[in-house]
């Protein structure tokens, strides 16, 4: 009974921590402005992030050994710097992004401008990485995330023509007002929504602070192989409300009010409280995961010592990087620039940086100095070279996409 | 690997064998209990006196350090940090080479930590909460 | 000596032929006893005629997976030897010279290695 609600307790906080701010936006602005006719690739994204989420977390079991330290180790210094560089810069992106959320969605609930929230958010959420045990940081945020359902549950009260929208999915079209160009733009937009490389880092990083063994691997695998695509309807579900709500209306999603503002129409002023609560925690819950994963990445670069399980007097480069790390977010964030704006750029950012992440788990996951007997099976492999190669091609086109759409405008 | 067949296996020798890129440069230096305190970021060779021809049948340069530090940078961007700023761990403080590296002696220690010691004792500590165990 | 410095530096044979860059440098842990580990002596380099560049692991190891990756690494460093200690001349800050008549020997680990 025991490990049954440890199993779904993992389940339930996987599908609350999955979506994050990047989701939350980008799904909501295809949905408004491409109805679900690209849901396909959050399904692609789904996939590849439970294969490499997987991979990482089976490594990190097999061998203690976190992403960054294997990204080191394989790449060597330059190849490795060049990726920590990026992955950092994306990471420092997102915190930004993600307590700029946590900042919307409380003015959103309060009324009191966004940029008051700020310090407060950023406050709790190094209190939270200072002071609390990972596992009950996890588990709150996750399950409080959950309160995101809301937005299956307005999809279902709209009442949608449900074959239009099947048809809008299973047979995905350009639609007629948008360009090629801007749709294979937020094509690359959700798959690195979907894949962002601090999923990863933070996975394995986790998976070393709670101390698995490779007895805890089939406890993980459940986790996110049933977990991640629950949470990927979620981000359907988002898109749906999009489609069904703004789209018709001609509102193309800039703020994050227009991102809830369908679940206020299908599931009033219930459905609108669940919904705050909800972005709150998964913007909130991102936000840490985030900061932590700025901290591991540096740290497992440099070999510092690391990690929430030490006490932080223990781990004190670490702990002094996630605090430089917020006061920049901070810093960003004071400009006044739009946290909106600032999420659509780092996940394009997100799938330039993905090869050079995944490249390394995969040859790692293959050694067996590593592994030992628990090196990848074929059948993974083969998805994985597949991945490998969509990955590159995401990366390479998204630059091009970018200039040649005016980033999606 | 084709060319690899050609080429005869060199005599055997009694050791194991560690190749410094595959085995050592970019691994991870645990200290005895288990905690991490660098990275590999090059490794220090006693001798040979370089641009010397070597005497036939002189002794083979033996590893004598680890190093980390500014070395990192150097390493990267190409240059050489000054003697004195090379941070050493000593040979025979190694214990153990695996997908990590094991020292037999404690990292509070050694130079390679002072980075660490310095930003714990001045400003990590400070803050209230900062020697507060998790778990 | 820093092993970084060495590693990438041109390889010529006793006259002059380039035969390619040091590519890693092979210790074998058999000298004098110390309290932990013995010594780690240098037995010799690994030379690589196209490519210095490090290679993911895969270069002197057994390893096949996933495919193609080792193949197409491997390619790269095709016609890679060791040459050993006895068999090197000189260890210069930008080349290094090997003796006339040096041994090339197969670079390959036992794949059951560390």
């Amino acid at each position: 009974m025991k490990r049954l609600l440890g199993v779904a307790l993992g389940v339930l906080t996987a599908i609350g921590g999955f979506v994050d701010i990047g989701d939350l936006v980008t799904n909501a602005v295809v949905g408004s402005r491409f109805g679900l006719s690209l849901v396909w690739v959050v399904g692609v994204g789904v996939l590849g992030i439970c294969l490499f989420a997987n991979m990482s977390g089976r490594v990190a079991a097999a061998s203690g050994r976190a992403t960054f330290e294997v990204i080191r180790e394989r790449l060597g210094p330059r190849a490795g710097l060049a990726n920590l560089s990026a992955s950092f810069l994306i990471n420092l992106m997102t915190v930004t992004a993600e307590i700029g959320g946590v900042a919307l969605a409380l003015q959103l609930a309060s009324s009191v401008h966004y940029l008051l929230w700020i310090p407060v958010a950023a406050l709790a959420v190094w209190l939270v990485v200072w002071r609390v045990k990972f596992s009950s940081m996890e588990n709150v945020t996750g399950l409080l995330g959950l309160t995101l359902i809301v937005f299956a549950v307005a999809l279902f009260l709209l009442q949608p023509d449900w074959g239009n929208l099947a048809g809008q999915a299973l047979a995905p079209a350009v639609p007629a007002e948008e360009t090629v160009s801007t749709y294979w733009y937020y094509a690359i937009a959700l798959f690195g929504a979907a894949m962002t490389p601090y999923e990863v880092f933070f996975f394995s990083s986790g998976a070393v602070e709670e101390g698995w063994s490779i007895k805890d691997l089939v406890q993980s695998r459940i986790n996110v192989l049933v977990g991640f695509p629950l949470g990927g309807l979620l981000s359907v579900a988002i898109a749906g409300c999009a489609a069904v709500v703004l789209l018709p209306a001609g509102i193309a999603v800039t703020s994050l009010s227009q991102v809830i503002l369908p679940v206020a129409e299908g599931a009033g002023k219930v459905g609108l409280a669940f919904v705050l609560v909800g972005v709150v925690a998964a913007t909130f819950g991102a936000a840490l995961e985030t900061t932590l994963s700025s901290g591991y990445t540096l740290a497992q670069f440099f070999g510092w010592s690391w990690g929430k399980f030490r006490r932080p007097a223990q781990a004190a480069r670490f702990h002094l990087a996630m605090i430089i790390c917020l006061f920049i977010g901070l810093a960003v964030l004071a400009t006044g620039v739009d946290p909106v704006l600032v999420t659509e750029y780092s996940v394009v950012f997100s799938a330039i940086a993905l090869p050079l992440t995944y490249l390394p788990i995969l040859i790692v996951a293959n050694d067996p100095q590593y592994m030992g007997q628990h090196v990848n099976g074929r059948p993974v492999n083969v998805l994985a070279m597949v991945y490998l190669v969509i990955i590159l091609a995401a990366s390479l086109a998204a630059i091009p996409l970018m200039v040649v759409t005016g980033a999606g405008a | 690997m084709t060319a690899h067949r050609l080429l005869a296996p060199p005599p055997p020798v009694a050791g194991r064998i560690l190749d410094a890129q595959l085995h050592l440069l970019d691994r991870q230096v645990l200290d005895h209990d288990g905690v991490p305190v660098t990275t590999v970021d090059d490794l220090e060779v006693s001798g040979p006196a370089l641009d010397t021809e070597l005497e036939p049948g002189a002794a083979a340069p033996v590893l004598s350090a680890l190093l980390t530090g500014p070395v990192l940078g150097t390493r990267i961007f190409g240059g050489r940090p000054p003697a004195s700023r090379l941070v050493r761990i000593p040979w025979e403080d190694v214990a153990e080479v695996g997908v990590v590296l094991k020292l037999g002696v404690s990292g509070e220690n050694l130079d390679a930590g002072w980075v660490e010691r310095w930003i714990r004792d001045r400003i990590i500590a400070r803050i209230p909460g900062g020697r507060h165990d998790p778990r | 000596m820093i092993l970084g410095d060495l590693l990438g530096v041109d390889v010529y044979n006793d006259d002059g032929t380039r035969l390619g860059r040091v590519a890693d440098a092979r210790f074998v842990v058999d000298g004098a006893p110390r309290q932990l580990l013995a010594e780690a002596r240098l037995l010799g380099l690994v030379v690589s005629p196209h490519s210095a560049s490090s290679f993911l692991g895969y270069e002197r190891t057994g390893l096949q997976q996933p495919w193609p990756l080792p193949s197409l690494l491997r390619w790269r460093h095709r016609g890679s030897f060791l040459v050993l200690w006895e068999d090197i001349a000189m260890i210069g800050a930008k080349s290094v010279r090997l003796r006339e008549g040096y041994t090339a020997y197969s670079p390959a680990l036992d794949s059951s290695g560390p």
